[in-house]
């Protein structure tokens, strides 16, 4: 038979020659349509990302137009510094009251325990206190209470009371270390014999709060100096400030009179459409009288409006001359160091801060006076103030700004902090869990971590909120954990605690693929290394994990993806404080709170106006995050196709 | 054999110390992290007991899971006793003893009467998702594992799987809200202003203005995120179909659609059905991609028509415990409400994993050709 | 014992009455057999019979299977049996080295792949390790082809270069026993045939055992074979006199193709 490269087609009553169209083609574009539609949502979802998020930056930089034209940018360089300086005095106290507080510790701890049990006590009988109080104002100054009112209201009081001392009432009596048994027994013997009606403290909280007063005044003598040299650094800063919110306001109401004319035309705008639009000619001349008188005010001319703030820069000058003056001075002030570990942090922390505050001080003056309010904002910088901006405020009456860097460093440190724990827990339990665990071990194992897997993620924060918080906070008071660092802990919520829990979303994760990775290694290799007379261990590290090595970065990577796209526990535990953490704490700024990539969508985007700069910002983090999530699953892809173990 | 007694071992190894030491660490992280699980486990399960389950018959407060959500008020009468009953009860007794008898009182949105709502939001919304994932996730596997060749449009539609599965959910719920809510074609006889494109069709409008926070919005954003687990899975499940079993139907004249609909599709389905409880689970566990599109913190019962409904706002048990956890501060007067939704939730959610896990075992082991 | 070995040496393997079972399967019935140091000892038989299983034995690699495991006899290598319970299962399996029916090297370079062994037995010194790989290398006949890509990765080597390779491995750790399980079953015919040639080659300082399907194989490079059948040890003798004159029938019937 000859090749031929096109079959000569069936002659027509053969009994092979298709009858009709068949469906089979239909059938088959239709299954085929629905395999695209996976490519049609991927190509919807960058789609409407990059649609809403594409007028964010048009709109931003009209925004930071408005925010150069009308003065404020002026005064905030001034304000930076303000800022600056209030930072450097609030570490400066916080190196001293460190110093101060660590001496009287256990007085303020005895005080506030004290404290917590009254008040507990408190809460609890507030009732029948309460109902006794009424029915004594009801009756007058000198009026006489009916004596069973009486008698039941203080039988009922003495019940609560007693249930409350007994630590039946809800969770018991809060916990107090740092008072003795008998200081304890003491308190509650007073707070149950007091009269019902009274709400005054028991002597002994006065003595405790005396006690604390003491010792704080004793600790605080040696450092009365440096206390002064903090005032008076603190104080550097007031001729600055009436400056600053006297021009603040002036700015202030430029921008708002630019604002306004603004909405007003773009009223008239509307209405005028709206006029050309109609058909009926009463109502047209109405529309267009209502356009006329839409407009009520004029347009800001900004030069004038700019000046009598340009013209107070003599006394700018003069303020932050003082300023410079007073971070030249205090350094020779300084003690040189203080006996408390953590205030001599604080104050080496400002050492190191101060050159860098001095140069900014510095720079203001040349800052302002180069400064125009007419020079055009590029895109290219707005663009930089949003990868690059260290401020996202919003809904403020100053001015908004949407940098992204504060979630993005967020969202960075509760990966490492969950990286940091289901790495070394994902991984380890896989290689335990494959290679040395027993099979009914395994049987247990899996569906445990699986079941892990399934728990809900806002189940998982509000554990966050209701148990792992607080057990932290409570715990890090403790003094055996005194020396860790960021102890005790301020927020209750705060990114280690949200980094712990979504490490143990991460470990079912990392665990799974770690271990399908090892359970992929060929038998063949251990057997080798067995027969060569490795030990268990020496197989499992030199041989069996190398050859898994591609599968577990694979694995980690992914768990890195699910933690950086993961919602609800960051917006539940990790305290949502849009700020840039305080990395002067050292390792303590774990436990800080922050806010996250993720958690600035889901808290902001139901309040934002549609299609505000807000809500485009918001959009705009998405897709950055969409496209860092992306780029973590594709180099793990990477990573699993290029070192893919050669065997067949 | 040169100094064969070099095999017999003297003493105490030095590495053998190690390997038990490392072995023991091991150990001991793998069963840290499940004693942790089951930590959390234990701990729901102790506070949220108490609420659901009572002592005596019918041993499970049936008004928990039958009541709508209500504020709960917690004040003193005038004899100094201290009552907490939800808004319906509340407003009853001040009509009986009036608003005067009422002291320091304070009140807690949404830890009064039950959490019927939520429960019926979410069964509705990942039903409905479970529905819209299967049909086009089966439609999908078909095409990959049934027709497909290698090819352009193959390794585009695998990419897509691939990345879709990666894509953060809070990423998932602003594109439902972008696309379904604001932008999802209604017929409608008068568009409203922030439509993108209305089309005239005579009688009325096909107007692309989204199907506002609604259930249906909801229900789609969801399916479009457990969709690459159900193509995956599914197609997983046609490709255990044996290819003789194909063969054979071919062979004996039949289309390749009348194979596929006689020959393979039963035998995948377990397998399928099998995966879509797990996707069920994951569906009714996200909160991020329905906070936009569908989620509500208070809304009564019941529902008109299910048309209504459908364009309606719904409560949600993950939507329901963010607002409680989020929004409420913690108090022995919420607890209740809760441990008693997040007990419900997790028995949910933990009753859909193990079935689902129960189910592939089954499958796995009887389907064995 | 069907036949003991005619030597005199002290021999190196011995095999006493040996009962083997997977589960409650007995694949081995009192297996009784000496095999002498410094030669190549054959161990034929159809499919099943058990003669891996054995081979298996030597180094208690099947203590990797579970339910595997020894019901009666014993194994005594230079004396010492193997089963008891203060053996150092570590260096009975460096002295007792084992080369696999399929090739497997590890994941890793050439170079790596030789150094493991020694490295596992605490060589540090990077001299001495070097100096090892070339001197294996060399003893395969491998170094020239690979002298130039000591740290690619092994798997770029043919099929009887990796089996090679994983002999230089398994020298690189001076065994006196090797164990061989079908080595060149997967092999071409010219890669066989340079195995073959090592093995004679090996002969002169290590005792190896091999299990092999290759009948030719066996007559040309053993100097005893036995003969196994369904968990049994039929017969055992020099290589020459089994393949010319066989005392069993089973034997016989085996050997000129009749079965198996």
């Amino acid at each position: 038979m000859p090749e031929s490269s096109s079959p000569s087609p069936v002659p027509a009553g053969h009994p092979f020659r298709r009858k009709g169209r068949g469906t089979d083609g239909l059938i088959r574009a239709f299954f085929g349509a629905n395999a695209g539609l996976t490519i049609v949502i991927l190509v919807l979802i960058i789609v409407f990302l990059v649609r809403e998020g594409a007028g964010f930056f048009p709109d931003y930089r009209k925004e930071l137009e408005l925010y150069r034209k009308a003065g404020l940018e002026f005064v905030d360089f001034p304000r930076k510094d303000l800022t600056a300086h209030e930072q450097m005095s609030s570490l400066l106290n916080r190196a001293y009251f460190a110093q101060v507080n660590s001496a009287c510790r256990r007085e303020f701890l005895r005080s506030a325990e004290a404290t917590a049990i009254v008040t507990y006590v408190n809460e609890t009988v507030t009732p029948a206190q309460s109902a006794l109080q009424r029915v004594k104002e009801g009756v007058g100054e000198g009026g006489e209470i009916p004596k069973d009112l009486q008698a039941s209201l203080t039988a009922k009081y003495k019940e609560l009371a007693a249930k409350a001392i007994a630590g039946k009432a809800g969770k018991g009596l809060p916990p107090a270390p740092h008072l003795t048994s008998e200081e304890v027994t003491g308190l509650l013997n007073v707070l149950a014999d007091r009269d019902p009606l009274s709400t005054e403290d028991p002597p002994f909280i006065t003595a405790v709060d005396e006690q604390l007063a003491a010792k704080k005044a004793e600790a605080a003598a040696p450092f009365a100096d440096f206390k002064a040299t903090i005032d008076e650094f603190s104080e550097a800063s007031s001729a600055l400030d009436t400056l600053i919110s006297e021009s603040g306001d002036v700015v202030k109401a430029t921008k708002e009179g630019a604002t306004l004319h603004e909405i007003e035309i773009t009223k008239r705008a509307t209405l005028l459409e709206a006029a050309a639009k109609t058909n009926k000619p009463e109502l047209k001349t109405q529309l267009e009288a209502d356009a006329q008188a839409a407009v009520t005010t004029e347009p800001v001319d900004f030069k004038a409006a700019v000046e009598p703030v340009l013209a107070r820069m003599g006394e700018f000058r003069d303020a932050n001359a003082t300023l410079g003056k007073s971070a030249s001075e205090i350094l020779a002030k300084l003690p040189a160091k203080l006996e408390d570990e953590k205030a001599n942090r604080y104050l080496s922390a400002f050492r190191k801060a101060l050159p860098e505050y001095q140069n900014e001080v510095g720079d203001t003056v040349g800052k302002m006076e180069a400064w125009k309010y007419d020079l055009p904002v590029g895109l290219g910088s707005t663009l930089w103030g949003f990868i690059a901006g260290r401020d996202w405020i919003t809904g403020g009456e100053w001015q908004d700004f949407y940098g992204i860097i504060p979630l993005f460093v967020g969202s960075l440190l509760i990966a490492i902090i969950a990286l940091a724990l289901a790495i070394p827990l994902g991984v380890g339990a896989a290689i335990y869990t494959n290679q040395l665990a027993g099979r009914r071990e395994q049987n247990f194992i899996k569906p445990t971590i699986e079941f892990l897997q399934a728990i809900p993620s806002v189940v998982l924060g509000f554990l966050g909120i209701a148990v792992l918080g607080t057990l932290l906070q409570e715990n890090s008071t403790k003094d055996a954990f005194s020396w860790v660092p960021g102890f005790p802990i301020q927020q209750r919520l705060n990114m280690f605690t949200a980094g712990c829990l979504l490490g143990l979303m991460a470990i079912p994760t990392i665990f799974t693929l770690s271990e399908d990775a090892l359970n992929n290694v060929p038998s063949a290799f251990a057997e080798a290394s067995d027969a060569l007379g490795a030990s268990k261990l020496q197989t499992i590290f030199r041989v069996v994990c190398p050859a898994a090595i591609s599968g577990i970065l694979a694995a980690v990577l992914l768990g890195l993806g699910r933690v950086i796209g993961e919602t609800m526990v960051v917006l539940l535990v990790a305290g949502n404080r849009i700020e840039i953490p305080d990395f002067s704490e050292g390792l303590g700024v774990f436990f800080q709170p922050a806010h996250t990539l993720t958690g600035i969508i889901a808290q902001e985007l139901g309040e934002v106006p549609f299609g505000s700069v807000h809500y485009r910002a918001l959009f705009v983090v998405g897709l950055v995050l969409f496209i860092m999530v992306l780029g973590i699953n594709w180099s793990a892809q990477r990573i699993l196709h290029k070192f893919r173990i050669g065997h067949e | 054999m040169d100094n064969p007694e070099q095999l017999i071992r003297k003493g105490v190894h030095h590495t053998a110390l190690k390997e038990g030491a490392v072995k023991g660490f091991l150990g001991g992280l793998t069963w840290g992290v499940v004693l942790v699980a089951l930590l959390i486990f234990g701990k729901i399960c102790w506070d949220g007991v108490p609420t659901l389950l009572k002592p005596e018959a019918p041993f499970v407060d049936i008004g928990f899971l039958t009541k709508e959500t209500e504020t709960l008020h917690v004040f003193d009468d005038s004899a100094g006793t201290r009552h907490s009953m939800p808004a319906s009860e509340y407003h009853a007794w001040v009509d009986k003893n009036g608003s005067a008898a009422v002291f320091n009182e304070q009140t807690y949105a949404y830890s009064g009467g039950g959490i019927a709502g939520p429960i019926i939001g979410t069964a509705l919304l990942t039903l409905l998702s479970i529905v819209i994932a299967l049909f086009f996730g089966v439609a999908a596997a078909i095409y990959l594992s049934e027709y497909a060749k290698q090819g352009r449009f193959i390794n585009l539609v695998r990419l897509a799987i691939l990345n879709l599965a990666g894509v953060p959910s809070i990423v998932f719920g602003l594109f439902g809200f972008a696309v379904f809510v604001l932008a999802a074609p209604v017929f409608t006889g008068d568009p409203a202003d922030r439509t993108l494109l209305a089309i005239p069709l005579g009688f009325t409008y096909l107007s692309f203005q989204g199907w506002n926070s609604s259930l249906i919005a909801g229900s789609a954003t969801l399916a479009c995120m457990i969709l690459p687990v159900i193509i995956t899975a599914s197609e997983e499940s046609l490709r255990a179909v044996p290819q003789g079993f194909r063969e054979a139907s071919l062979a004996l004249g039949a289309t390749r659609w009348h194979t596929i609909r006689k020959c393979v599709l039963p035998f995948a389905l377990p397998g399928i059905l099998t995966s879509s409880v797990l996707s069920l689970a994951r569906a009714a566990g996200e909160t991020a991609p329905i906070m936009f599109t569908a989620a509500v913190a208070a809304k009564e019962l019941p529902w008109a028509n299910p048309w209504v409904m459908l364009q309606n706002q719904v409560q949600a048990l993950p939507y329901h415990i963010y607002t409680l956890a989020a929004r409420i501060p913690t108090s022995e007067y919420t607890q209740r409400a809760q441990y008693g939704s997040v007990f419900v939730f997790l028995m949910m959610i933990f009753i859909f994993s193990a079935l689902s896990m129960f189910l592939r075992q089954r499958v796995r082991s009887k389907l064995k050709w | 014992m069907v036949n003991g070995s005619s030597t005199t040496v002290t021999p190196a393997i011995a095999i006493d009455t040996l009962r083997f079972n997977y589960g409650a399967k007995q694949v081995l019935h009192d297996i009784s057999l000496d095999i002498a140091p410094r030669e190549i000892t054959a161990f034929i038989g159809p499919s099943g019979c058990g003669k891996s299983t054995l081979l298996r034995c030597f180094n208690r690699i099947n203590d990797r299977i579970p339910g595997a495991k020894v019901t009666g006899g014993a194994i005594r290598i230079g004396g010492i049996d193997i089963a008891r319970p203060d053996l150092d299962l570590q260096v009975l399996r460096r002295r007792v080295g084992m080369v696999f029916q399929k090739w497997n090297p590890f994941p890793k370079s050439i170079y790596n792949n030789i150094a493991y062994g020694l490295r596992i037995h605490g060589e540090k010194n990077r001299k001495l390790v070097d100096e090892r790989v070339e001197y294996c290398l060399r003893r395969v006949a491998l170094w020239d082809d690979v002298k130039d890509r000591l740290h690619s990765s092994a798997f770029g080597l043919s099929g009887g270069q990796q089996q090679r390779l994983c002999i230089a491995r398994t020298i690189a750790t001076k065994p006196d026993i090797i164990l061989m399980d079908e080595p060149c079953s997967a092999l071409d015919p010219l890669s066989t045939l340079k195995v073959e040639e090592l093995l004679l080659e090996l002969k002169k300082e290590y005792t190896i055992v091999i299990v092999t399907h290759n009948l030719a194989q066996a007559s040309r490079c053993s100097d005893k074979t036995a003969f196994f059948y369904l968990g049994k040890l039929i017969e055992y003798d020099a290589t020459q006199k089994m393949f010319s004159n066989p005392s069993v029938r089973q034997t016989e019937e085996y050997v000129s193709g009749a079965f198996g």
